[in-house]
């Protein structure tokens, strides 16, 4: 009986997976952009792919879009074999990307951009996309800030309703606000059914959109995650200033890591709940505060050492 | 799927209008000289050595065809717009391909022979620009002062030029899939089609090394056997074409395979 479950599983997930890589590698001369990647994204997902920038994460996109060859392995993105150009094209009608530098045709405005992109596959989300992300529509994009190019991005990115957006750190360049409206569009595509792969360097924003996550470092994927575990090993960077010196062992709970006392500065990696580490910290005389996003680097030492994923799993 | 078409004929208009207005004005200052000159050309065939003829094809300067043919055709047409057509070509894919431009064109549902032959396809603009502009402007330019083209033949000098100027054209366009700066394609691409002329023209010298020509695209376009001898060489024509198609194919194939 639990066999038989674990079979028809196995089977939706097959059929659920929108890409699929499968030992994708790629390799330039003596460097290994990635190296024998494996994972699937689920339709219905946001699946975050996170690495610290030079990890490999746009090789991906680019072999998974057919833009490059990989060296060995395979990958289907929407039933299309990587290999089969023929198919892979016909799939893009229905794939938005939002590349990480955007090359429009500078001398053109937003609106013929637009329009060009129209022509190619559609564009009936077109106004929609609009009223949330507002780049100048008449002016030309070589007049635009990085902003407004990654505003004009998005919008050709999911103006033809694509079932699956691919994108390369869509937030670089974009104001908090509109990062903040992107990842609630993320949130309503996600709950739409469609499906997202979103490429970031930044920890805090894959935590908060992501359901998934695969964490790539030097080419290797590291570690493939549901979010809710990422965030138990994330944690939060603290450093604490005291009014005066404090004893280390009365400081210290079992929720902080790496903790680090210099007179009266108290530096740790907070892994517990936010609200246990504000009633702790009102406990003492607290001068100033600083709370924040732990680095990346930090994280992959913290836990994932220099290991592969075989090796922590 | 002519969105690619429509956008890059669109970018090749300002081009063709600057060319326009470029052989307008030589055209100008060539007719209004050649009344005045036209006498003393006899001086110029004494002045210049034989050599000098031979390399350009130069016949009959005292003809308004072998004038025109020498002035206009043999240096302007047949060698700075070869070389406009040969960094054009360059420029087609190796510039999208460095500014990042082709991931958002390859990210459509297009073909990557779909996206050589629609960018190639738009040499049309340039091509029929030129040679209905052109022609047009030395015909009235000849009327003007009095003199007169045969019809046919100017229109042939412009039609047997199109699969020279078209090969011109498929260097560019394979060194632009081969080579990945743009500025390297088109420095590349522009000196080998000069390089390319200049062997023509320096073979032309010597009856033992005529020969080598043979391998250069403007041996099989001679402007001044349309203009003066009313000889076209269709052979001729049809060959230059079919070697911009295989250079296309070339193009097309090295494109579908390589990483951009």
């Amino acid at each position: 009986m639990c066999a038989q479950t674990d079979v028809v599983e196995t089977n939706s997930d097959r059929d659920a997976a929108t890409i699929r890589l499968d030992e994708l590698a790629k390799h330039y001369g003596e460097v290994t952009a990635n190296d024998a990647v494996s994972f699937d994204v689920h339709a219905g997902e946001i699946f975050g792919y996170l690495g610290p920038n030079g990890a490999g994460k746009t090789t991906t996109i680019r072999l998974l879009l057919g833009l490059i060859n990989p060296t060995s392995g395979t990958a289907d993105v929407l039933g299309a074999d990587i290999h089969d150009r023929r198919a892979l094209t016909e799939v893009k009608a229905d794939i938005g990307y939002l590349p990480d530098s955007l090359g429009f045709e500078e001398r053109l405005t937003g609106q013929q951009v637009l329009d060009y992109f129209a022509r190619m596959r559609g564009d009936e989300r077109r106004a929609e996309l609009l009223e949330l992300f507002r780049p100048p529509l008449e002016k030309p994009v070589e007049t635009y800030s990085h902003g407004n190019k990654r505003m004009l991005g998005i919008v050709q990115a999911f103006m033809h309703d694509p079932t699956l957006a691919i994108l390369d750190e869509p937030t670089s360049g974009l104001d908090p606000l509109k990062q903040d409206r992107l990842h609630a569009f993320l949130e309503n595509e996600r709950d739409a059914g469609k499906t997202i792969f979103f490429s970031s360097h930044v920890l805090s924003e894959v935590q908060r959109v992501c359901d998934r996550v695969g964490i790539i470092r030097e080419g290797e994927l590291v570690a493939l995650e549901n979010i809710d575990d990422l965030l138990e090993r994330g944690g939060k960077d603290v450093r604490v200033h005291l009014a005066e010196p404090v004893d280390e062992e009365r400081f210290t709970t079992p929720a902080m890591i790496d903790v680090e006392t210099v007179d009266r500065t108290v530096r740790f990696t907070y892994t517990g709940e936010a609200n246990a580490l504000l009633a702790h910290l009102a406990r003492f005389d607290v001068e100033d505060v600083d709370i924040g996003d732990p680095q990346l680097d930090d994280i992959f030492k913290h836990y994932y050492g220099g290991s592969t994923l075989g090796e922590t799993g | 799927m002519t969105a690619i078409l429509r956008l890059e004929s669109r970018k090749r208009v300002r081009g063709s209008v600057v060319l326009i207005v470029v052989f307008a004005v030589l055209a100008a200052l060539y007719f209004s000289m050649f009344p005045g000159i036209q006498e003393e050309m006899d001086v110029f065939d004494d002045a210049f050595p034989e050599y000098m003829f031979d390399m350009f094809g130069i016949e009959d300067l005292h003809t308004i065809e072998g004038f025109i043919a020498a002035e206009l055709y043999s240096f302007f047409w047949s060698l700075l717009l070869a070389i406009y057509f040969a960094y054009v070509g360059a420029g087609l894919i190796a510039s999208d391909v460095q500014e990042r431009r082709m991931d958002l064109t390859l990210s459509n549902p297009v073909s990557r022979e779909s996206v050589v032959l629609q960018k190639v396809a738009a040499l049309w603009v340039p091509l029929v620009a030129l040679n209905v502009g052109v022609p047009i402007i030395v015909y009235v330019g000849a009327l003007v002062i009095g003199e007169s083209f045969n019809p046919v033949a100017l229109a042939m000098v412009h039609l047997l030029s199109i699969p020279y100027l078209l090969v011109c054209a498929g260097i560019g366009v394979v060194l632009s899939v081969v080579v990945d700066r743009v500025r390297r394609a088109r420095s590349t691409a522009l000196t080998l089609v000069f390089a390319l002329w200049l062997v023509d023209s320096v073979s032309r010298i010597d009856l033992d090394y005529e020969w080598i020509g043979t391998l250069t695209p403007s041996r099989y376009y001679e402007e001044t056997d349309i203009l003066v001898h009313e000889e076209y060489a269709f052979l001729d024509a049809g060959l230059l074409l079919a070697v911009f198609l295989v250079l296309i194919v070339v193009a097309t194939v090295v494109f579908t395979r390589r990483d951009i």
